[in-house]
């Protein structure tokens, strides 16, 4: 019906005389009005009868035909239909929904008396050469899409819109490639340009801005759901920034789309996969993460699955696979078994459902920024360098230690003391120290000599049965390390396989590696690396204690026998250092050991302690020098960004049917495949993710070129050829220009994938080079515009609204990517929702940074950004949502990011604005609008800037008050309540319909 | 099936003007019955409060105190990973004494004193069950018909399907207040009042406690009211210029919501000024209504909005996640909110507003029967349930005096009526005159119900 409003108002009444096109004008009737019951679903076909497939549709049910080619009369379809509605014939049946309305009536019996012709769903059939229209006006046509839509609006009888000016062409060209509009400078460089081709030039310039890379990743980031946080409960902040830069990149170096494709997807699986191909794939773990403590792990690893697959879909094939998850699809060939096939293909990666609560989540990767990569080199070079300093003076150093091995003064003891935080005995109280966290590297050691099974050894956690914090105890003679913030559902407990001795002393060692998993801890008995036993593999919250650190007691227990030579370390010491720590002989008692029959760990720590603090001055710094520099290469790897990513499992994963879609379902086993309805995987080839992705941009595929021209091409039309982007199935709207698309299609396709030639196409034609003023016949005949007889005109995109405030005024701080920044922001925001930590706005240059570049917090994104309808980033989303609402009006005007830059406005109008007011004003109104101001637009302007100038004058403390909104500085030699006026009249330009305007 | 909206547009066959405020959108849109309420304040309780320790009195409970809970009523039911791993389930009965209260005899723990005078005017069902079992998507659930984000809430649907009654409101209107039970509590998201795929300008407005109740409606420093107006008779001036250059309605349309935003300007610190109503209302209200920002305050709004129209106004509470400690902190969430919840029904009556407004009070799922962690005479603490719930609803068309459904003596199943969370949002859309399955948004290729492909009516607590 929507379908019908407006564009197809135009349709209708052309088509009247005309052949019926079954996919235009009958599919979608079948589709939305029939499938449910007779559609691809299989579960909830009540009959025989479906509409969805040619022999379904016309065999013989009973006595009758619903379909008899020629023959309306006969056929029980129009009869049904057409039925009286209380009556039980009559189809579709009042409960599920009205009858049909005589338009469509009228075309299914012309339909069938003009043959009840077939076809395949348009979408599904490949991609045919098509050449471009005649047309009568050959002279408007600048390129292929021009004869495409001239064509139809001949046959409309609409006429295109002429040329824009040459300023609002500029302005709209430079928002659409860069996000950005053009100064002043650039718009007088424009205008005055004589060469042949200036326009194209500008194109040109554009295309080979960074900004593009910038603006064409904002709309990839709403497709691919990026944010910085986790998305569930706590909401904690992730760290996918690196993903969000190489799609910067990407675009900037006009990566081919096919390319773009596989990489995402699988560039894990390419041969030798870069980093940043490995990074790329981070496209896939951009959904959200579960770290909500007593989730079923098993119901979320199966919805990061289901995400990645309806993602895919819709941002590569124009599918609501998703459909499918529950039941066969009611609208597309895609069966639900089909569905798991796909899923397949996604779950095959070493992840939990019980995600990280705080940061990334495994599988990740450490993904160094280029000059992070360069200082990691330099840093591995003086590692290099360091060790082979030391061992050049290894010889000597050998002779050295046997020599001094026959000095040792008696009695001499050695343990490690790098990176000690200290060292006690059972008698001690060390109060509060060693508070280690889930993040933190750490490692305990004591010697125990237990006379019963069970106990507190080392503790810092609250003194009862299974207290929160740290511990390592004896329990049942075995040793138990325990990281504990709630026992059970948020802890890690793991303990040894073997007991050790009562009455005897025992060398332990528990080392943790701050990797949140059990696996990242090791136990050591007199040295060596034992087999444990995982109770618990939980963590999630931090489980730092405020409790002191206790020795030989805790858990409410106190260890029964001796405990001594307790040490902790703030980091996790290698095996060889344990066991060198477990070495409990003095040094002139292993000295006096034959070389032959030390054990290892003597040997070693005989060594460690003469190079520590025996040998020769120069030996001994060119040992610690080789240790510093080793640690200081791992505290800046330790240190560096890290993207999650995905990984492939060796042994893949079993996928099954899961019915109703739920975890606790499982059906039939499947195996990785793609739906029948689309051209098979390449036989032979492996069944992977790289084949999966490859198969995508093969161009046999008949949606993968379809759907990503259709997306490009509603950036710079408002709304796509196909308007249901996100769907290019049975229930998506007809494309306006079928044969446009896929000439865009196939153009894009032939041409490599290039996207930037794809992009200079379409501005390029005159199509987008109209002016976007509606004639009365286009305003009344084609409301929406989908015959494009006029340029598109319709509200920037939130981060654009923003953007160019920045830049008018100055404060824009453009630098490609990084951390993401959290510029202003009204305070308690945050805390409201959560009770927890509120938004911490960032300072300086992170106040001003591109609006791509804001922090996403998904349970409560920026509230400019959220009024102006940018994408919740919770889910994918291809199309963009535009309204018009009070709510942006006060943000506009109130907001202080406005009030401050129409600040800067006034100040840069005052100081290169020229002397007179009316200079002033209209230089920042060309800052702002990118064109001349009209004569009536300057009178009422001067007429605001004289009675706010009287008013300020009045009331000089107002004005002191609103020139000071922002951080940043005013102009102090400004007049105050002239810069207030200013300020006003800026503001004023800024909240003009034309100023959010892409017009 | 198309949408009524959709229909609407089509027969109008205008482009729609994009309002977020439009007062005649309501007027267009012709109801599928005949409503019984024209409005809902939704008194949310985030968190679960405890059926068992409020509403669902258990007495058989105190014969099994400390046993573990038969398996004969667990029936192997999922539990959340706080508890599935916990070796024993002992029988916690309520702290809390219960009396039977009003003609209804409803059974009310001294917990809700105020609460508890009021019950005749209420319906109690007892028999609230849902499918989630972790607060995220158990509370999008309840706020969106389907456990994972995306999807509209039940006010973003309601002002898509019935539109504002008021010119200077929106049509949605949320309030958020810390409970003092639970400080470090479940955090709430935007997203549970998020429009999901609707148009946004159906999402819910937030209502703060702070200098600017809805964000960034105050002028900036040095601008005042009469300064404004002139600058908005600007704006409009030069818009439209623009409007004959370009012949485009939203330049137009842009314009009237500047104007919307002026008469917001002054129509929000007018509904949140409470320095003229009378020390009577706080009286009703108690004490903590005078503080900017709480639960009562908030109620307090709550009838000053409804009064004005507003058609979906939601209250979220929260700190009633009780997994130990729960007999401490649920005596300071009841303090929240007990008497803020009967002074509003009181209120409502008093003022004939309480038969066109309906109002609901209710978490997100229930807790359980069993302790989590260790019970002992005067502690306990309770893990989420979904089985089993208590919610309240009064005005607008609901029976009152009513108590609907019933649970076992452990209050762990439902023996009799249960009632989902859809068949709760079919029955809140039915009183405003809605039928759930005909309320629809086609989106990727599907005509999406709050109701999802569920939900029945509780004709049982409809008095119409």
């Amino acid at each position: 019906m929507a379908r019908a409003a407006s564009f197809g108002f135009l349709v209708a009444t052309v088509a009247a005389a005309q052949t019926v096109d079954f996919n235009r004008e009958i599919r979608p009737i079948f589709s939305d009005r029939c499938y449910t019951c007779h559609g691809p679903a299989q579960s909830t076909r009540r009959s025989p009868l479906r509409f969805d497939t040619e022999e379904g549709a016309k065999q013989k049910l009973g006595n009758n035909f619903a379909i008899v080619p020629g023959e309306p009369a006969n056929s029980e379809l129009i009869r049904r239909i057409t039925a009286p509605s209380n009556s039980s014939m009559r189809m579709p049946p009042a409960s599920a929904g009205p009858a049909l309305n005589e338009k469509e009536v009228d075309l299914l019996r012309r339909w069938i008396a003009q043959g009840a012709g077939w076809e395949k769903h348009w979408s599904f059939i490949p991609v045919k050469p098509v050449s471009a229209p005649p047309v009568r006006e050959v002279a408007w046509v600048r390129t292929p899409i021009d004869s495409f839509i001239l064509a139809r609006l001949e046959k409309d009888r609409l006429s295109h819109a002429p040329e824009a000016s040459k300023e609002t062409l500029l302005r709209r060209v430079s928002f659409d490639l860069t996000g950005i509009p053009p100064t002043p400078a650039e718009v007088d460089a424009f205008v005055k340009d004589g060469s042949p081709n200036p326009y194209e030039a500008v194109v040109d310039r554009l295309l080979a801005s960074p900004r593009f890379g910038e603006r064409m990743a904002i709309r990839w980031l709403d497709a691919a759901r990026y944010a910085d946080t986790n998305g569930y409960q706590t909401d904690a902040e992730r760290y996918m920034w690196r993903w969000r830069d190489w799609v910067i990149g990407a675009f900037n170096s006009n990566m081919p789309y096919d390319r773009f494709t596989v990489e995402q997807l699988a560039g894990d699986l390419l041969p030798n996969p870069t980093l940043d191909q490995k990074i790329a794939t981070g496209f896939n773990r951009n959904h959200r993460g579960n770290g909500e403590g007593g989730i079923v792990p098993e119901e979320y690893a199966v919805e990061y699955v289901v995400d990645r697959v309806d993602t895919t879909s819709t941002v590569f094939l124009g599918l609501t696979a998703g459909c499918a998850r529950c039941h066969d699809h009611k609208y597309d060939p895609i069966a639900q078994k089909e569905y798991y096939q796909l899923y397949a293909f996604f779950n095959n990666l070493p992840e939990r459902g019980n995600a990280h609560k705080y940061g990334n989540s495994p599988p990740l990767i450490a993904a160094p920024t280029p000059s992070q990569q360069r200082e990691l080199q330099a840093l591995e070079a003086r590692v290099t360098a360091a060790k082979a300093r030391f061992d050049a003076l290894r010889p000597d150093a050998d002779a050295g230690l046997r020599a001094w091995e026959k000095e040792v003064p008696p009695g001499t003891q050695w343990f490690s003391s790098r990176a000690l935080v200290g060292a006690w005995t059972q008698e001690s109280a060390p109060g509060d120290v060693a508070s280690f966290g889930f993040l933190d590297k750490f490692t305990i050691a004591a010697r125990v000599n237990p006379a019963g099974p069970d106990g507190a050894i080392v503790t810092r956690a609250k003194d009862e049965p299974e207290g929160a914090g740290y511990s390592v105890v004896l329990a049942g003679s075995k040793v138990q390390a325990n990281f504990v913030l709630r026992w059970l559902d948020d802890a890690v407990r793991v303990e040894t396989r073997d007991a050790i001795p009562l009455n005897q002393w025992t060398h332990i060692a528990v080392t943790y590696d701050g990797s949140r998993y059990a696996s990242g801890v090791h136990i050591y008995v007199n040295g060596a690396d034992q087999a444990l036993k995982v109770h618990v593999d939980y963590m999630n919250q931090d489980f730092r204690s405020k409790e002191p650190l206790r020795i030989a007691a805790g858990l409410g227990t106190r260890f029964i026998g001796k405990v001594d030579g307790v040490r902790i370390y703030g980091v996790s010491l290698p095996a060889e250092e344990i066991g060198a720590l477990a070495v409990t002989e003095s040094l002139d008692a292993i000295s006096a050991i034959p070389q032959a029959t030390r054990s290892v760990a003597q040997q070693n720590k005989l060594r460690r302690a003469w190079l520590d603090q025996f040998a020769p001055e120069h030996v001994q710094s060119a040992w610690k020098r080789s240790l510093d520099v080793s640690e200081e290469r791992e505290r800046f790897a330790a240190a560096l960004p890290t993207v999650m990513v995905m990984e492939e499992l060796a042994a893949p994963r079993d996928a099954f049917i899961l019915q109703r879609g739920s975890y606790e379902r499982p059906g039939a086993k499947v195996n990785r495949n793609v739906p029948a309805a689309l051209p098979p995987l390449p036989a032979g080839a492996e069944r992977n993710r790289l084949t999966f992705a490859r198969w995508l941009v093969d161009p046999a595929n008949p949606l993968t070129a379809r759907v990503a021209v259709n997306r490009f091409w509603q950036m710079y039309f408002g709304t796509g050829i196909v308007k249901t982007a996100e769907d290019f199935g049975s229930q998506g709207e007809w494309p306006s220009h079928p044969e446009l698309l896929d000439w865009l299609a196939g153009e894009f396709v032939r041409s490599g994938w290039d996207v930037k030639a794809l992009q200079k196409t379409i501005v390029m034609s005159a199509t987008y080079r109209q002016a976007s003023k509606a004639s009365a016949e286009a305003a009344e005949r084609d409301p929406e515009n989908r015959l494009l007889s006029h340029a598109a005109r319709f509200r920037l995109p939130a981060e654009m609204v923003r953007d160019q405030a920045l830049l008018a005024s100055g404060l824009l701080a453009e630098r490609l990517g990084g951390p993401s920044v959290k510029p202003y922001q009204p305070a308690g925001l945050w805390k409201e929702l959560s009770g927890g930590e509120d938004y911490k706005q960032d300072s300086g240059e992170n106040l001003y940074r591109r609006s791509l570049y804001t922090f996403w917090k998904r349970a409560a994104p920026p509230p400019m950004m959220a009024n102006f309808d940018a994408a919740g980033r919770e889910a994918c989303m291809v199309r963009e949502n535009r309204t018009n609402t009070p709510l942006q009006a006060l943000d506009l005007m109130n907001d202080v990011t406005f009030v401050e830059a129409s600040r800067r406005i006034a100040e840069r109008m005052m100081t290169e604005g020229g002397a007179s007011a009316a200079q002033r004003v209209a230089f920042g109104f060309r800052l702002v609008m990118s064109r001349g101001l009209n004569g009536a637009e300057a009178a009422l302007f001067a007429n605001a800037f004289r009675y706010n100038l009287e008013r300020f004058q009045t009331d000089a403390a107002a004005a002191a008050r609103l020139v000071a909104q922002g951080e940043s500085v005013r102009n102090a030699q400004l007049d105050v309540p002239e810069l207030a006026a200013y300020t006003t009249v800026a503001s004023l330009m800024l909240n003009l319909d034309e100023a959010v305007t892409r017009q | 099936m198309i949408s009524r909206r959709e229909m609407l547009k089509s027969a109008a066959g205008t482009a729609a003007l994009h309002t977020l405020l439009r007062a005649d959108e309501g007027a267009a849109a012709v109801p599928d019955f005949k409503p019984s309420a024209k409005r809902v304040i939704y008194l949310f309780q985030s968190g679960a409060p405890s059926q068992i320790d409020l509403f669902d009195y258990k007495p058989a409970l105190e014969k099994m105190r400390a046993k573990d809970l038969p398996d004969s009523i667990r029936q192997g039911q999922r539990l959340t990973g706080m508890t599935a791993t916990q070796t024993s389930f002992p029988v916690a009965p309520s702290l809390f004494q219960f009396a039977q209260y009003g003609k209804s005899g409803a059974w009310v723990s001294d917990l809700m004193p105020h609460t508890s005078r009021v019950v005749d005017d209420l319906c109690f069902i007892r028999s609230m069950n849902t499918e989630q079992i972790n607060h995220d998507p158990a509370i999008t659930f309840c706020q969106t018909g389907f456990q994972l984000a995306g999807r509209p809430s039940i006010g973003s649907w309601l002002a898509y399907g019935l539109g504002s009654e008021n010119k200077e409101l929106p049509a949605f209107v949320v309030m958020i207040s810390q409970g003092s039970g639970n400080l470090s509590d479940q955090p709430l998201y935007d997203r549970l009042w998020g429009s999901g795929f609707l148009p946004s300008r159906y999402q819910g407005v937030k209502f703060r406690a702070a200098t600017d109740p809805v964000l960034f409606l105050s002028n900036p420093p040095g601008i005042d009211g009469a300064t404004r107006r002139r600058y908005l008779d600007d704006l409009g001036a030069l818009n439209a210029i623009n409007q004959n250059e370009y012949n485009d309605p939203e330049i137009a349309a842009r314009t009237s919501q500047y104007e919307m935003a002026f008469r917001m300007q002054s129509s929000v610190p007018e509904l949140t000024d409470l320095s003229k109503e009378p020390p009577s209302t706080f009286d009703l209200y108690g004490p903590e209504s005078r503080r900017p920002g709480t639960f009562a305050a908030n109620c307090l709004l709550a009838r000053r909005l409804a009064e004005r129209g507003v058609r979906f106004i939601q209250l979220f509470h929260r700190g009633w996640d009780q997994h130990t400690n729960l007999p401490k902190q649920i005596r300071g969430q009841a303090r929240d909110t007990d008497q803020a919840s009967a002074a509003l029904v009181q209120d409502l009556k008093q003022r004939g507003l309480l038969d066109d407004t309906l109002v609901v009070w209710g978490g997100e799922f229930g807790r359980t029967v069993y302790s989590q962690g260790k019970l002992t005479a005067d502690d306990y603490g309770r893990d989420h349930h979904p089985r089993c719930f208590t919610i309240w609803m009064t005005g607008g068309g609901v029976k009152r005096g009513l108590i609907h459904g019933e649970t076992d003596e452990f209050s762990y199943n439902i023996t009799r009526d249960p009632v989902d969370v859809h068949d709760l949002h079919a029955t809140i859309l039915r009183t405003l005159g809605l039928d759930h399955t005909k309320l629809t948004f086609k989106f990727s290729g599907r005509h999406f119900r709050l109701t999802d492909v569920k939900g029945r009516v509780v004709n049982e607590v409809l008095s119409a």
